[in-house]
């Protein structure tokens, strides 16, 4: 073991101390929730500049799919959960289980996802249509890109099911839930 | 052998019944800082629950938890203020 070890092996994480997971993971969460916080900030901001714009963009959208589309991150977010409970009680098998789970609803939701923009698109919607659409289709597909993201960390977790690596790759997935939680209201809902 | 739901079904449950809850609402008075703070603190609650159940900080420093939600009331507080205040203006 080489001093370095040895030193990180007395200071633990300092200030990460008792969080789950590796604490690598969560300085990307924490500068993801400000790259996130920021952008949803502009969008509150801009749509306050030109409300007229935002509401008549806001009625083109489907606020019901989107709805269900909440339904079902939150029900893989729970199916992740299960995972890390099941990876804690050394309980592989059923581990790899929950976290497919939650796999296959995160694919879902992009499925879904990937209609409501087929049918923004065919409705002659586009990136430049409107301040908001611009902004629309940025927030949601910056969003999109992360849940991706995170079905492929959940595929690498999977294979072994160690307890660390499942916490760890949760962490992402369940932060992709709560940005989605908090930009569901505002980007389609609040007027 | 009965199953037990254990707190993380229990939050699933919430956050199902939150959600039908928010897309009820979704056809109510549209632009009413009422109807603006009610699916709002509804996301605010729902976000609650994620962070303690889901990403597991119930147990974890106050500081974490803390900053987490921080960061949820900041925007939610923000959304609905800033809708609040542009609905009086108007």
């Amino acid at each position: 073991m080489s001093i370095a070890d040895c030193e990180q092996e007395e200071a633990g994480w300092g200030v990460f101390e008792g969080l789950p997971g590796d604490p690598m993971m969560w300085v990307l969460v924490f500068s993801e929730l400000v790259a996130f916080g920021l952008f949803l900030g502009a969008f509150i901001v801009a749509h306050a500049v030109k409300p007229a714009i935002f509401a008549s963009g806001q009625t083109s959208l489907d606020a019901t799919l989107a709805g269900y589309n909440t339904i079902v991150l939150v029900t893989s977010g729970w199916a992740a959960a299960k995972g890390v409970a099941s990876a804690r009680a050394n309980a592989r098998r059923h581990a790899r289980l929950w976290l497919l789970l939650a796999m296959v609803l995160g694919g879902s939701f992009v499925t879904i996802k990937f209609f409501e923009y087929a049918h923004e698109i065919g409705s002659g919607i586009g990136l430049e249509t409107s301040m908001f659409f611009t902004l629309y289709f940025l927030l949601t597909g910056f969003h999109l890109l992360h849940v991706c993201l995170g079905i492929i960390i959940l595929a690498v977790v999977c294979s072994q099911a160690d307890p660390v690596h499942v916490e760890t790759g949760t962490i992402f997935w369940h932060m992709v839930d709560l940005v989605w939680i908090v930009m569901f209201p505002i980007v389609y809902l609040v007027r | 052998m009965r199953y037990q739901p254990d707190r993380l079904d229990l939050t699933l449950l919430a956050l199902i019944a939150l959600a039908f809850a928010t897309m009820a609402l979704t056809g109510a008075a549209h632009g009413l800082p009422l109807a603006n703070g009610t699916v709002l603190a509804i996301a605010a609650i729902k976000g609650r629950r994620i962070l303690l159940d889901y990403l597991d900080l119930r147990t974890a420093p106050p500081i974490w938890r803390g900053l987490i939600t921080a960061w949820l009331m900041l925007i939610v507080g923000f959304a609905w203020s800033v809708s609040a205040v542009s609905v009086l203006l108007s």
